[in-house]
């Protein structure tokens, strides 16, 4: 434990410094939306519509007189719930059944695995568009669909770990230990395969904000007027051409620090969780 | 395949509201509603339906658009080329430059490209392909007006080449049509940039990592310790990280049709990806469903492509 | 050979250190002349590969020569201009490192990467570029060298890279060769084919040859001066025969004492043991195992009806080269592989028919120490939990008294107490070894399997662990299987030995026999091919008879 803490604070340099700093950000932005956000996301005022940058409107307002700033701080609710929610739900689905189909080998884990080559056999983008579209454009519908395209991305790589680490000899030398197999799934190879998965969960969580993001800017997300930077980006593209830039400037920049802080968390946990790294000293 | 098709096909049965309503529209009668659920066939079971839409399937025939009154597959057949020609540019394109990146970055290791490549890797896979577009639009074109407009493959004003690939740059070079190439050529260049500058990213960062370690590899070591000059040994280096960078390069080709649908609607293009968000939009489910299969079909071909390069790249891969 | 003024290597004074830290080098003197063969022998870390390294001016990231030169006919190499070095390498001094298949590009034909090395040096059209290649790879003794030139490396075995690696070191006409630990993990019958062509090269050319290794058999064997390498310094440098007649520190002695091949301890209390006891504690009939290889192509009789017996408190000896199924026999007596048919009989009980969960109550009575000791360590486990684990089995419940076990298990092993608290990766390979012995024998087994318990270490620590398991032996009457193709140390510690090749026992029967009177032609090829430092030295000239038994 000792060791691991050590670890942590040798690899905790300026890029993770960024991801940590930028993520408390968002942590604030959502647990004191109300307070911060000058005015209600949601309020249209056909009066001061495509206002620019002002001391009233810091981000400027859209073409329904809406507060940009606002709706930027709201929509981290509604963007960090869906990705975070469908990536833990891919994760819990996932990881168990990686587990189980890479240490047990038989018709059923293959059936499974062809499901899940067919699922991937599709660009995501066109089939997440496609399910919420057949699903219904609501929160929830979004969120579903991502965690189901990201069940065999999780599944795969825990499986790929389980199917290298079975053939290695500390778990034949555990089994003459005397290990039972469930001892040997959960207490050998679980850790051991849980450091990619975990540098994952945090890669897919800017993934699915992404993706979130796109489909709303389509029109095949969430729809208006739910605050959601991908819709806000979309709001603004007509206007990018005639020059007004504030409309999708700010909510493409939320999406963007919110990403890279998830890839720069990542990265931190590859970097702590390593074990080749650890041995350099 | 048979599963890409089984499963578009129950995608539209989980449709909510009935396909009979939804191409009639509100103000049909109740009989007429009826007689044509008798002419699709709706009343019959669904494995019935199933089968019938294999067979049509089969025969080319993927249904009718609602929104355009086209059998999709001509539809299809119309828009693919504009979206094949976007994405193999932009292919080539991310190829090119996310391989030379990588390869400087890893030979000339701490030099300015390196650090700057470090920086535009974290920075490449957080920004989103759309906004990145609609900044080049405000810069390239709305700002300094070196970019054309994004409206569509060409020129509206000039006519389209005379079709031989369905290329618009090959075509109008093909029939030395000068200023349908110009034109074709300078409207490529910001859709083709934007999905570049997002997906080299991704390209780069897995070149470096897989180049970098070939590069410190025993192989490589001996190599140099042997006398061989440099050039050969980058050359061998990168012949041996091919596998891993063929791989990536189709699972890019399906992400780059991902993209596609975002930026062609950014950019009026006129392909597939338009057309696709004009279906969701209008609920378009037949024109929908024939996209998705394309699309899958599309992969299919790419992921067998890929397949027989990966056999030639590494010949410890049996055929 | 005209005769000429400077040595063909000259290192003087050579410091080479990492940044700020120690030197890994410390002030090193030597020279070699044309044919010579100078050995160099240091333990792990002893700072030899950094020698090789620097002799071509080509030192990992971070480590430059703080002091001192290296000169190679006369010229100092730093101060070479690069593409005067880059003829250098390959061309004048060649180099042939471990694990030849690790040096060669796996995605290109053996013949083209050689070919690729003539071409650098000496520009030529690629049809003769092809036919010298095909020339160097008959001289190294490769059969049927045109086919040979197309294939890939992951086509070829060991030895077969080996022989590649050095026809790309002598393509190109070089004057010294430097071999750095050229042989190691390639079995004793390559090992001494591919030494005595290096050498006979060597010599017919009239190279220096810098022989690096931690093998004395091999010093002994072929080179003409030898240098001992500790921390970085050379402690010792003199003629082979003189250094094995009185090595003059205290180091050398012990590397010596260490690699002579021990008494047969055994006299005492064993020998009349395993005739005592009528019924056998392991009886192994007709055991067999095949693998399906190739995509079902083809199949390959790992384990071909092999059979034997173990007393209690007896050990016998598997030897074979790799390939010849020992471990795999191994394997399947502990049912971590199913075997195809055949009987084994523990101690009266019928194993092989067993379900896992009736095998685990057994599982207590039968242990393994496996072969790599790290790899066979969940890398994410503490000392302390690694050696309780098997504890389980035993029923042990309380935490106290597994605690007090695991202390007991750990002095058994003589590791020193604080390594409890150690992951597996802060041990050095002796003390993963000594933990996996400690499991090994945490549950009080009858019987233990060793799966090359001596491999991969070095020459002090090979001795360290062969003295305990002596030890172990004597106190615990263990009766043990050995597996492993280090013949030196299984005259120390078995009371039979079993010859394996392609599957099958080939001879059997009691060690001191065996090493006396050998029936078999395979296992006297065996036994030549050992390297002992004690062994005949006026039979320095290479050993042909070897060339041809493959």
């Amino acid at each position: 434990m000792k060791a691991f803490f050590e670890n942590v604070r040798r690899h905790f340099g300026l890029a993770a410094g960024i991801g940590f700093s930028l993520l408390a950000i968002q942590i604030i932005a959502i647990a004191l939306a109300p307070y911060i956000a000058p005015y209600s996301p949601i309020d249209a005022d056909p009066l001061s519509s495509l206002q620019p940058p002002s001391v009233a409107h810091w981000f400027g307002t859209d073409v329904s007189g809406m507060d940009i700033l606002s709706r930027v701080i709201y929509a981290t609710r509604i963007n960090l719930l869906i990705s975070v929610s469908s990536v833990i739900a891919a994760f819990i689905v996932g990881v168990p059944v990686g587990l189980l189909i890479g240490y047990y080998r038989n018709i059923f884990s293959n059936l499974i695995m062809r499901v899940f080559d067919f699922i991937q056999s599709f660009p995501v983008f066109v089939l997440g568009m496609a399910l919420v579209s057949v699903l219904g454009q609501e929160v929830w519908n979004v969120a579903i669909v991502l965690g189901v395209l990201f069940i065999p991305m999780f599944a795969r790589l825990i499986r790929a770990e389980v199917l290298s680490l079975r053939e290695r000899p500390f778990i034949s030398a555990a089994r003459c230990s005397g290990a039972s197999d469930l001892s040997i799934m959960f207490r050998h190879i679980l850790p051991n395969a849980l450091t990619p998965v975990i540098v994952q969960v945090s890669i897919s969580i800017g993934m699915a904000i992404l993706l979130t993001a796109g489909l709303s800017f389509i029109g095949a997300g969430v729809r208006m007027p739910t605050p959601e930077w991908g819709l806000m980006v979309g709001n603004g593209a007509q206007q990018m051409i005639l020059g007004v830039w504030w409309v999708a400037l700010f909510p493409g920049l939320a999406i963007v620090f919110s990403v890279l802080c998830f890839a720069l968390l990542g990265d931190f946990a590859q970097a702590v969780t390593d074990p080749n790294a650890e041995t350099i000293s | 395949m048979f599963g890409v098709m089984f499963a578009t096909f129950f995608l539209i049965r989980l449709l909510p509201g009935d396909p009979a309503l939804l191409l009639l529209g509100n103000m049909a009668t109740p009989e007429a509603i009826v007689s044509l659920r008798e002419r699709l066939g709706l009343n019959d079971s669904i494995w019935v339906q199933f089968v019938r839409y294999l067979d049509n399937v089969a025969h080319g025939d993927l249904g009718t658009s609602i929104f355009t009154s086209n059998p999709v597959l001509q539809d299809l057949l119309e828009r693919a080329p504009a979206t094949l020609e976007l994405i193999c540019w932009a292919m080539l394109a991310t190829v090119i430059i996310g391989v030379a990146v990588a390869v400087t970055a890893v030979v000339r290791r701490g030099g300015a490209v390196d650090r700057a490549s470090r920086i535009y890797g974290l920075a490449a896979g957080a920004i989103p392909d759309f906004w990145v577009a609609l900044l080049l639009i405000y810069f390239l074109f709305y700002l300094l007006g070196v970019a054309p407009a994004p409206f569509g493959r060409i020129d509206a004003l000039l006519p389209p080449p005379n079709r031989i690939t369905g290329f618009y740059i090959i075509d109008s070079l093909l029939t030395g049509n000068w200023d349908a190439f110009i034109s074709s050529a300078g409207r490529l260049v910001l859709p083709v940039l934007t999905l570049t500058i997002v997906n080299a990213g991704a390209l780069m960062k897995l070149t470096r990592t897989v180049f970098g370690d070939v590069y410190r590899s025993d192989f490589i070591r001996h190599a140099r310790a042997s006398g061989l000059p440099e050039s050969v040994i980058v050359r061998s280096a990168l012949r041996n990280s091919l596998p891993p960078i063929i791989t990536l390069v189709g699972f890019l080709f399906g992400f780059l049709l991902g993209a596609a649908v975002l930026v062609e609607t950014l950019f009026a293009w006129g392909g597939l990806g338009q057309y696709a968000v004009q279906a969701v939009v209008n609920s378009d489910y037949p024109a929908l469903q024939g996209f998705v299969l394309v699309a899958a079909a599309f992969i299919l071909l790419v992921y067998m492509t890929v397949d027989i390069l990966y056999e030639f790249a590494d010949p410890r891969i049996k055929v | 050979m005209a005769p000429e003024r400077s040595p063909l290597l000259e290192v003087e004074d050579l410091t080479i250190a990492f940044g700020d830290g120690a030197p890994v080098l410390d002030g090193l003197n030597f020279a070699l002349n044309r044919n010579e063969i100078v050995g160099l022998v240091g333990e792990t870390g002893a700072g030899k590969s950094i020698l090789t390294r620097a002799i071509i001016d080509l030192l990992p990231k971070g480590g430059a020569i703080t002091a001192g030169d290296i000169r190679v006919e006369g010229q100092s190499v730093g101060k070479l201009p690069e593409a005067r070095k880059r003829a250098l390498r390959g061309g004048e001094v060649a180099l042939i490192g471990t694990n030849a298949k690790l040096l060669l590009d796996p995605v290109a034909t053996v013949g083209s990467q050689v070919g690729r090395v003539l071409k650098a040096h000496r520009p030529a059209s690629r049809t003769e570029i092809r036919s010298r290649v095909i020339d160097v790879f008959r001289q190294v003794g490769i059969v049927n060298p045109e086919a040979r030139y197309e294939a890939f490396p992951h086509e070829l075995s060991g030895g077969m890279a080996q022989r590649v690696v050095i026809a790309m070191a002598l393509i190109a006409e070089p004057k010294l060769i430097l071999a750095d630990d050229a042989t190691l993990g390639l079995d004793a019958t390559i090992q001494a084919q591919v030494l005595d062509l290096l050498v006979s090269k060597g010599r017919e050319l009239g190279l220096g040859v810098l022989l690096i290794t931690h093998d004395l058999g091999i010093i002994s064997h072929y080179c003409d001066r030898v240098g001992i390498i500790q921390g970085g310094r050379l402690i010792e440098l003199k003629p082979v025969d003189q250094f094995l007649d009185k090595p003059e520190t205290e180091y050398s002695r012990l590397l010596l004492d260490a690699a002579k091949v021990r008494p047969a301890p055994r006299d005492q209390s064993g020998d009349d043991a395993p005739a005592a006891s009528i019924q056998p504690l392991l009886d192994v009939k007709e055991l067999r195992k095949t693998f399906v290889v190739d995509g079902g192509q083809a199949v390959v009789r790992a384990v071909d009806g092999i059979s034997f017996r173990l007393c209690k408190g007896e050990t016998l000896a598997l030897v074979g080269e790799s390939g010849s199924g020992k471990t795999t026999a191994g394997q399947c007596l502990l049912k971590l592989l199913q075997a195809d048919s055949g009987s084994v009989m523990f101690d009266g009980t019928e194993i092989l028919g067993l379900r896992e969960h009736e095998f685990r109550r057994m599982r207590r009575r039968l242990q393994v120490v496996f072969q790599e000791p790290y790899v066979a360590l969940n890398p994410r486990w503490q000392v302390v939990d690694l050696i309780s684990e098997p504890l389980a089995l035993t029923g042990q419940r309380g935490g106290a008294e597994r605690a007090a076990e695991v202390t007991r298990l750990i002095d058994l092993v003589h590791l020193p107490r604080r390594v409890a608290g150690l992951y597996p990766h802060q041990l050095t390979a002796g003390e993963q070894k000594r933990v996996g012995i400690a499991r090994a024998l945490a549950t009080g087994p009858d019987f233990v399997v060793f799966d090359e318990p001596t491999t991969a270490l070095d020459i002090r620590v090979r001795a360290q662990i062969i003295d305990l398991v002596r030890e172990l032996q004597a106190r615990m009457g263990l009766s043990a299987l050995f597996i492993t193709h280090d013949l030196n140390s299984v005259r120390s510690l078995a009371h039979n030995v079993a010859v394996m090749r392609h599957g099958k026992i080939v001879e059997h029967g009691e060690t001191e026999q065996i090493f006396a009177r050998p029936k078999e032609a395979y296992t006297r090829m065996l036994l030549a091919a050992e390297l002992p430092i004690e062994a005949n030295r006026s039979g320095k000239a290479p050993k042909t008879e070897l060339e041809f038994v493959r």
